[in-house]
């Protein structure tokens, strides 16, 4: 669920969407989302001051709530 | 609908507010219209707003009900936004009124449809605004409440989100995000606690810290004092969420 939030939402930004892979660790409390882009794409997803990069974990987190289960990102390159 | 609840502390207030409607955290949106802090011989009070979600008490549902349920069963929301449809002419009773969306618009109704379906939650989103360069997409959910945040915090992060998207497409839009008028309805708070603020340093000559806010909020904060003659704002700290300080500068 939340990973395919993270797709969506990284595909939809960035120049090359086939570059886009998300990993998913899920553990007992929490889940780690690994986020990997095409190199020339890592900006379109951080942003200046990552502003991007933090509104995609506020958005997860609202999303979370509903679980009640935390969800970590974590932007690999 | 509105309530409001008072405690010595936000939490004090929230949980009044939980006993009194017998409700889940999660199922209200609250927000703070008058806190005090507390001082060493002064007891905190805190004033907040509740906005229920009493749309399932809603008995019968305005013109349009029925094509909700179509609409859900077999195609996305935004589908609907095809007004020029000649069919859709019922249609055209629901309110908002509709605005013909471009093509970009209609990519960012649905961008938006898909992330906060992706977030779990249902939604309608229309294009319900258009001012110059800016365009008012507004968030038709039940979930409203979530989707807005506390302080209206994920309703930034999508408006943010919606903005990335649709500079890509065509860069001279502008994404305004709102939902239940949680838009307007900040501005005028932050209008009254401007002037509140400005009357408080006027008597007390001294200052007052406000807490951290969007540069959008902050420049409303600006606006709204800088007609007073006594009174002078300024920003402090660093990045994107400033705070402001109100001071008497005498005239």
């Amino acid at each position: 669920m939340e990973k395919d939030l993270v797709e969506y939402i990284a595909k939809s930004l960035v120049d090359d969407p086939s570059g886009v892979n998300v990993n998913m660790i899920e553990g007992e409390k929490s889940t780690i989302l690994e986020l990997r882009v095409a190199q020339s794409d890592i900006g379109k997803v951080i942003g200046k001051h990552g502003r991007i990069a933090k509104a995609v974990r506020t958005i997860l987190s609202a999303s979370a709530t509903r679980t009640g289960k935390r969800v970590v990102l974590e932007i690999l390159d | 609908m509105v309530r409001e609840f008072e405690g010595a502390t936000e939490k004090d207030a929230i949980e009044r507010a939980i006993e009194e409607l017998n409700l889940n955290r999660e199922e209200f949106d609250v927000e703070i219209i008058e806190e005090e802090r507390k001082g060493l011989f002064r007891k905190g009070n805190v004033r907040i707003k509740v906005y229920l979600d009493d749309r399932e008490e809603d008995i019968p549902a305005p013109a349009g009900g029925d094509i909700d349920e179509d609409a859900d069963e077999n195609e996305p929301n935004y589908n609907r936004i095809e007004y020029h449809d000649p069919r859709g002419a019922g249609e055209a009773t629901r309110t908002p009124p509709p605005l013909n969306p471009t093509e970009d618009e209609v990519k960012t109704i649905r961008f938006l449809t898909e992330v906060i379906n992706r977030m779990g939650y249902e939604a309608t989103v229309n294009v319900i605004r258009k001012e110059d360069s800016k365009v008012v997409f507004g968030i038709e959910s039940k979930n409203s409440g979530i989707l807005i945040g506390r302080k209206g915090k994920n309703l930034d992060a999508l408006q943010l989100l919606a903005n990335v998207y649709a500079n890509k497409l065509s860069s001279s839009m502008k994404v305004v995000v709102d939902a239940e008028n949680y838009r307007i309805r900040r501005e005028e708070n932050l209008v009254r606690l401007a002037t509140k603020t400005a009357e408080q340093v006027r008597k007390s000559h001294g200052s007052r810290l406000l807490e951290p806010m969007n540069p959008f909020e902050r420049r409303l904060i600006h606006t709204t004092l800088n007609t007073m003659k006594d009174i002078e704002t300024k920003s402090e700290g660093d990045g994107l969420y400033k705070q402001v300080r109100v001071f008497y500068k005498g005239n």
